[in-house]
């Protein structure tokens, strides 16, 4: 006799975590299940020798603190998650080219002031528009809070109190930037952050971007003190102290289906019977290899064909365990960001190459000074790839080999552009590539990202029709994949709200 | 409020552009054709390659090293794809169903990477008192014969960035096995770094793979192994055991890192050695020591619970086993006899593959061998391979793909 559950959460990344403890939460019979066997995703750690690594983070935003919670800190308070977060006090350095070709060396502070402050002494004569700026982001900051606060909006509240931010928000990000009249090179500054959205800045919608930096710049990140994988196993442990059940090293095979209607899960450890289920597993790869094909809508069909070649990023992480001090190897900032020009949409072009130049160092025990034993460092790099074409193409042979290239181009990076050899005090160091996140995410090409969010297909069309992409019953895609995009608190959000919308339909009783 | 932002000409357009962007967006998916889903990347299927749930493995050939008391077991894949590459040095985990239980066992691969891509892989196991599944396979074992086994695992291989151009690697009784595999890769161009083996062992008669190490000393002058014997005085040999004399006699001036596999007690004897060479952290690397079999001579250990038999409760997905634990053997020992098929690799607390939740119940967790993460650490998760019952417990395990 197949188990039977309320909810049946399939992936327990982030989405899954935050999605299995809202269920739990509001009462509902919940199993959360994991291909790998533990949870987390990409919020986890690995060991080597005496150290232990974060294989992802870098910053999150929209927690906040004390009476200034964000979105996420808000969850997190009403799920009864408590972490143990650290606040980043930069936002980065960045050495890069402006997009007129001139060389960029900048180090930008959080918090509004610091951060225009900082701007204006690179970039002279840009504080007005960066004024209006974070005015305008501030704005968008409350219209936000008020769209999505789970009741139907007001177009003509809307009118009177976000009247900038329905004017801007049709349109991307540098259209709306060159419109508050920002110069150019201020613009190259403030659009360090575009990677972390996947698309550049020509394409991303404005309200996106711009709510972006407002929970960066403004209400400043954080990150765990002892790696994401503190964060997966407080929403673990709590998940399991309001009775929830987790079955790990269990594969979700296919959806199963009474009529049009999915009603469980075949699992590798059995059959799982269910009201709802939330699935954090990329849409196509559902309606592709786990469940009957004639039930696939069309609609989706023609999403699918819609993002045909826009998968998001793909990344390289390079994990190295230093046998010396921050202090001692000179390296002073948290993070580091090294591109070949800010122009995000040539950048953009370049990253589709295996070879590109891009990379973000991040140094944790600047931040966190027991990151790693006394005397010791951890830091890691991130390379992005806005194309796996040419990871696809390697052989088993030419992959030790293109690990080694990697490590090799992080340690010319740091000599080159920070003046620092780190060759001598490499105590472990370890590379994970799309293949790796591709085995233990599952997502295609082992994007953590989703889909992109490209100017047809950004967040917040997605997101003022939320129910427009769930179109199978009893089903609700979470994740990177899903409404919200990628990061540690798009998801979390994403899957908390869809957790809410799942849990109300088994409360209503009835079918969507 | 003083903010008038304008980015089009008219700002209710605007507005409307605003309003509309989830119409245009289902505008825009309805205008495309209605293609058949494929989810079908290369990139995934690279992964799954190499890191497969399992490998089918039929025996192909035995190698009988009777003096040595030791089989060389040479596997081809059961379904005709090429072995899960590796890097050498690694090992695999056999999965062997012994009885009614399932039982895993790390072994370090022998043979070439370059012999995976034709689907080849090598391991070879020694006879070892007590030593259950060994004996279990040189006595059951036969060619034709089909086994699962994982892909190679684990971070015993030389990185060039990382450890120095010069290995000294520090072996005894089968411990040579992945720096056979190592001296293959060298000869086979795969990897590019200079090798010298010391080798322990008692006699010139038990010397495993003596003619495979002459032969590749003869293709390659990157391998060197000198041969250390404890009992037995011969020329040609050193004479002994594996001193820091004798390491620096072997290493040379240039830097060199040293790699350590063997059994348990020559840890204990070269890791003293080893201290006196005072070598970086970073220079010294060695293989798993696998779980305590004395766990009750370990501090914090309450020596009263040695000899109780708990009862053990086992959770895995929808299924709960009761059966019997004693004090003084790893969790995992346990799971096995009662024929549970649960995740396992590395059997010395290090790899977190068998990572599971007590429920209930108390442990013992030896130090040496306590590789959970730290949030573990602060919660309720334990790796079963490397930890013991103080009480009756309950646990949940994660499930086994084979």
């Amino acid at each position: 006799m197949a188990a039977k559950y309320d909810v049946v959460v399939v992936g327990s990344g982030n989405a899954g975590l935050s999605a299995a403890v809202s269920c739990v939460v509001q009462g509902k019979k919940t199993l959360l299940i994991d291909q790998h066997n533990m949870p987390g995703g990409v919020a986890s750690s690995f060991k080597r020798g005496r150290f232990e690594f974060d294989p992802s983070v870098h910053e999150i935003c929209d927690v906040g603190a004390g009476d200034d919670l964000g979105h996420v800190g808000h969850i997190m308070e009403k799920n009864g998650i408590d972490v143990d977060w650290v606040t980043v006090p930069d936002c980065y350095r960045c050495i890069s080219t402006y997009s007129d070709g001139t060389p960029m060396d900048v180090t930008i502070p959080a918090g509004r002031e610091a951060y225009i402050d900082a701007i204006e002494k690179y970039v002279p004569g840009s504080r007005a528009s960066l004024e209006k700026f974070f005015d305008l982001i501030y704005e968008i900051r409350l219209a936000k809070v008020y769209m999505f606060d789970g009741t139907p909006n007001d177009s003509k509240y809307m009118q009177k109190h976000f009247p900038n931010t329905l004017k801007t928000c049709g349109y991307d990000s540098l259209t709306v930037m060159k419109a508050l009249g920002i110069p150019q090179k201020a613009i190259d500054i403030i659009g360090v952050y575009w990677p972390y959205l996947g698309v550049p800045l020509d394409e991303v919608n404005f309200f996106h971007f711009g709510n972006m930096i407002d929970m960066y710049v403004t209400r400043r990140a954080v990150v765990p003190h002892h790696t994401s994988h503190e964060i997966t196993m407080t929403f673990m442990n709590r998940f399991y102290e309001l009775g929830g059940e987790a079955w790990f090293n269990c594969r979700a095979e296919e959806f199963l289906f009474d009529g049009d209607k999915c009603c469980g899960v075949r699992t590798t450890l059995g059959d799982v019977e269910c009201k709802q289920v939330l699935a954090n597993i990329n849409p196509n790869i559902i309606y592709a290899k786990m469940m009957p094909k004639e039930l696939v809508p069309e609609r989706e069909k023609k999403l699918a064909t819609a993002r045909k070649d826009n998968l998001s990023t793909r990344f390289s992480m390079i994990y190295f365990a230093l046998n010396k001090s921050c202090e001692e190897l000179g390296l002073t900032d948290y993070c580091v960001f090294f591109s070949s020009t800010a122009d995000s949409r040539k950048e953009y072009e370049r990253l589709k190459s295996i070879d590109n130049d891009y990379n973000i160092l991040i140094s944790y025990n600047n931040i966190i000074p027991d990151a790693s034993p006394e005397g010791t460092c951890i830091i890691s790099f991130t390379k992005l790839f806005s194309s796996g074409e040419d990871w696809s193409k390697l052989t088993p042979e030419e992959y030790y080999k293109a690990k080694d290239k990697m490590i090799a181009k992080c340690i010319s990076d740091v000599k080159d552009k920070l003046g620092i050899d780190i060759t001598p005090y490499i105590e472990e160091v370890e590379v994970a590539t799309p293949m790796t996140f591709a085995r233990y995410l599952g997502t295609p090409e082992g994007t953590p990202y989703g889909f992109e969010v490209t100017s047809w297909d950004g967040v917040i069309a997605r997101m003022t029709d939320i129910e427009a992409d769930f179109n199978i019953k009893g089903l609700r895609h979470i994740g990177a994949g899903s409404f919200f995009g990628d990061g540690y608190s798009s998801t979390w959000i994403n899957g908390d709200m869809t957790a809410g919308l799942a849990c109300a339909e088994i409360s209503e009783g009835g079918n969507k | 409020m003083a903010l008038n932002v304008k980015v089009g000409l008219i700002g209710l357009l605007d507005m409307l552009k605003f309003a509309n962007l989830a119409k245009k967006r289902e505008q825009y998916i309805n205008s495309m054709p209605a293609e058949e889903i494929k989810a079908d990347y290369p990139i995934n299927n690279f992964a799954k390659a190499m890191h497969p749930d399992y490998q089918p493995l039929t025996v192909d050939e035995i190698i009988d090293h009777k003096a040595a008391g030791a089989k060389t077991f040479i596997f081809r894949r059961s379904d005709g794809k090429p072995a899960s590459y590796f890097r050498a040095g690694q090992y695999i985990s056999l999965k062997l169903p012994i009885g009614d239980s399932f039982v895993t066992r790390p072994y370090s691969i022998s043979s070439s990477p370059k012999q995976a891509l034709e689907g080849k892989l090598a391991v070879t196991i020694r006879t070892n008192p007590g030593g259950f599944a060994a004996d279990y396979m040189l006595e059951n074992l036969k060619v034709g014969d089909e086994i699962k086994g994982s892909e190679g695992l684990g971070s015993f291989f030389y990185e060039q960035y990382r450890d120095a151009k010069h290995v000294v690697a520090l072996a005894g009784g089968s411990g040579i096995t992945p720096f056979l595999s190592m001296a293959c890769a060298i000869r086979d161009g795969i990897e590019d770094f200079k090798l010298t083996i010391l080798c322990g062992s008692r006699s010139e008669e038990v010397i495993l793979f003596k003619d495979e190490f002459d032969k590749i000393m003869a293709e390659t002058d990157k391998v060197k192994v000198v041969h250390v014997l404890s009992d037995e005085q011969k020329d040609g040999y050193e004479n002994g055991f594996i001193t820091a004399d004798l390491i620096k006699k072997y290493a040379g001036d240039e830097p060199y890192s040293i790699f350590i596999c063997g059994p348990e007690a020559m840890y204990r004897f070269v890791d003293k050695e080893v201290a006196k060479l005072g070598l970086e952290k970073k220079y010294i690397r060695q293989e798993f020591l696998g779980a305590t079999k004395t766990v009750w001579e370990h501090e914090g250990y309450p020596a009263d619970k040695k000899d109780q038999v708990f009862k053990l409760t086992v959770k895995q997905g929808p299924n709960e086993t009761v059966c019997d634990c004693s004090a003084n053997e790893p969790i995992l020992v346990a799971i096995e006899r009662a024929g549970i098929k649960a995740p396992s690799r590395c059997r010395s607390g290090e790899c977190g593959w068998c990572r599971s939740r007590v429920e209930s119940g108390e442990v013992f967790i030896p130090a040496e061998t306590d590789g959970r993460r730290w949030g573990d650490k602060q919660s309720k998760e334990i790796h079963p391979c490397a930890t013991f019952a103080l009480s009756d417990i309950t646990i949940i395990v994660p499930g086994e793909y084979y």
